[in-house]
């Protein structure tokens, strides 16, 4: 472990805490208060594109612990986030239930399917288990789109998040609400390495076989696995339906999967750093391109036919994926991680 | 009885593109263990360059389809020199994630150059109609299926008597092997991608002069996996004998059940079918088990 110089540790406690010193805990508070305070001085634009990276990041921390930490790969997120969120938009919009109770369902509704289409990954792996998640994603956005009660192919309504009467109408209200979920989904995902649970992911990840010798059960742990994947996967679906107010199956392509695999892995797998660094650099470089960047492109360059620059965020974040896969596998968390060793070990950082 | 025979046709047509665009995925698998995500990608871009070659820039037909096939050839190069060859063994997730990437950036210049997303070929195939007992059906499928058994044939004729054929077989089965003989490996993932890329290519085309260029190549592509899944991951034979039957499967359901069922049936049949075939039997009809050892 890379300690601080001085910082020694005397309890069992102590060697297993998240923040260890005191400056780990003003950093600590010091965020606390930014992110509490953000809606002062954040305008309305800024919480809006700050909702979506909280909700993505539920999203992604259930994907990290399905692919980075217990290895399982799965390639169908963007289908299990779609269930949780027309669970949730049918629970309130149809059956009239209050939104505590359709954001749980959505989550354990979404941890159900994600079991069902989990179960090959107790037979099979890698590329295998990969098809089954492609296919599983497929046929939700088809039922979705086929079915009466999910709105068939013009979407549902979905009425405003409440809480008791706390009614979360506004970008702000809803700002405090996704954030609260997502830094208790970040502390969830955090604690769940360091329990036995996560040991358990971690060896099935490195070699299922010798993780089975050994006594893990594994037809136990990978199920558990897909169920924690996508229960965060369906609260974000939740949040993200009572954040945008309609849903259609569009929202939820194929593309969409494509770019969460992409954001874990290059924020960097089996971290919860990890998570949090690919979603905010993606969704923040979406922002720049699509608000500043395509119109710019569509500006300048009219001799190219119309519409030719919304062709420019697929390159650019294929492009994106490809060279961290090539120069950076394990991801912008790696990199921090060395920054902050070449910080400490300064002038001696070679 | 018409109805079934039209549908038997029709089936057996678009199976056998399936059983191509599997070809050229198992193609890569068999050489070199990666798994290509981007196939779809690679069809729809073959597709829309056959038709700025057809359409755009005017050249005659026996002009424009052998460009098609050297720029599939460039496609899998480039693809296979640039992304590939830096994550020679690397862990699975990075190869799928790499080819899912190079598929998302495919999708990416395909709306870049040519925004429009539907467009049609002109004709490459006589459109008269035959008779076939009481159905009728146009001769372009006649042409599709001739034209996938004539690539068939000579890609197992590759295999057999052609020295990179023969190199590429011996590569899928051991590459240390191969490598104590003095083949360059690398070449041989070179060519096994160039030609995938090429049998993309024609697929591609083939589906393309049926239906026209959409977006939904890409779908087609994804559901030439379900034909890799039947068939088997590392088998030719696998391949082109699962094709036609998920292709069957396909037309003949998307037949008869539209009525009773939902419309657009059709379209969740062969992932319906990966499903079925990951429970019951996950390494398909005639792939290799595989069997781990610690």
């Amino acid at each position: 472990m890379s300690l601080p110089c001085g910082i020694r540790n005397y309890t069992y406690a102590r060697d297993m805490t998240i923040l260890r010193t005191r400056t780990h805990w003003a950093l600590f508070t010091g965020l606390l208060a930014l992110l509490l305070t953000a809606p002062l001085y954040l305008g309305n634009y800024w919480l809006g594109v700050g909702n979506l990276i909280g909700i993505t990041l539920i999203a992604a921390l259930g994907l990290n612990i399905l692919v980075g930490y217990c290895g399982q790969l799965s390639i169908g997120h963007a289908g299990f986030i779609a269930v949780g969120a027309y669970t949730s938009a049918i629970l309130t919009n149809r059956f009239e239930l209050p939104f505590l109770i359709g954001l749980i369902s959505a989550g354990i509704t979404a941890g159900i399917i994600g079991i069902i289409f989990g179960l090959p990954s107790v037979r099979v792996k890698g590329f295998y288990l990969a098809i089954t998640t492609i296919a599983a994603q497929f046929i939700i956005i088809w039922v979705i789109n086929h079915w009466g009660l999910t709105g068939g192919f013009e979407g549902i309504n979905v009425p405003y998040a409440s809480i008791g009467g706390l009614v979360f109408d506004n970008d702000a209200k809803q700002f405090y609400l996704i954030m609260v979920i997502a830094a208790l989904g970040v502390f969830f995902a955090k604690n769940l390495a360091r329990t036995k649970i996560g040991r358990a992911f971690i060896a099935i990840r490195d070699n299922d076989l010798a993780a089975e010798v050994m006594g893990v059960n594994l037809l136990y742990y990978k199920l558990l696995a897909f169920f924690i994947g996508c229960f965060f996967a369906g609260i974000a679906g939740a949040l993200l339906a009572h954040w945008t107010g309609t849903l259609s199956a569009e929202q939820f392509s194929f593309t969409e999967s494509i770019l969460y695999v992409g954001m874990i892995i290059i924020g960097g797998l089996g971290t919860t750093l990890g998570p949090i660094l690919g979603v905010v650099f993606i969704r923040i470089l979406q922002q720049l391109l699509t608000v500043e960047v395509v119109p710019w492109l569509e500006g300048t360059f009219t001799m190219f036919p119309a519409g030719f620059a919304s062709g420019v965020a697929p390159m650019f974040f294929g492009l994106v994926i490809v060279l961290f896969l090539i120069l950076e596998p394990r991801g912008l968390a790696h990199r921090w991680a060395l920054l902050k060793a070449a910080y400490r070990l300064w002038p001696f950082s070679y | 009885m018409a109805e079934f025979l039209q549908f038997f046709i029709t089936g057996i047509a678009v199976g056998m593109v399936y059983a191509l665009i599997a070809l050229a995925f198992v193609l890569i698998w068999k050489s070199s263990s990666v798994a290509n995500l981007a196939l779809g990608q690679i069809v729809l871009l073959s597709s829309w360059f056959t038709y700025s070659m057809l359409v755009q820039a005017n050249l005659p037909v026996w002009l424009a389809l052998p460009l098609v096939i050297i720029f599939a050839l460039f496609l899998g190069w480039v693809i296979e020199r640039f992304t590939l060859r830096p994550l020679i063994a690397q862990p699975i997730l990075s190869l799928i994630a790499v080819t899912l990437g190079i598929g998302y950036f495919i999708e990416g210049i395909i709306t870049f150059i040519w925004p429009w997303s539907v467009d049609a070929l002109p004709r490459l195939f006589p459109r008269d109609v035959i008779h076939i007992g009481p159905a009728v059906i146009s001769q372009e499928y006649a042409w599709v299926v001739g034209i996938c058994l004539f690539v068939f044939v000579l890609l197992t004729l590759f295999f057999r008597y052609h020295k990179m054929g023969i190199a590429m077989r011996a590569t899928a089965d051991d590459q240390m092997a191969v490598q104590a003989c003095g083949i360059p490996v690398t070449r041989v993932f070179s060519r096994s991608w160039m030609f995938a890329c090429v049998v993309a290519a024609i697929g591609g085309v083939l589906i393309s002069s049926i239906g026209g260029i959409t977006h939904g190549l890409i779908e087609t592509g994804l559901k030439s996996f379900s034909v890799v899944i039947l068939g088997g991951l590392d088998s030719f034979g696998g391949a082109i004998i699962a094709g036609p039957i998920i292709g069957l499967c396909e037309s003949l359901g998307g037949g008869y059940l539209t009525p009773y069922t939902w419309a657009g049936v059709k379209d969740i049949i062969p992932f319906v079918i990966i499903i079925i075939v990951m429970t019951i039997k996950p390494y398909g009809l005639f792939g290799e088990t595989r069997i781990e050892r610690i």
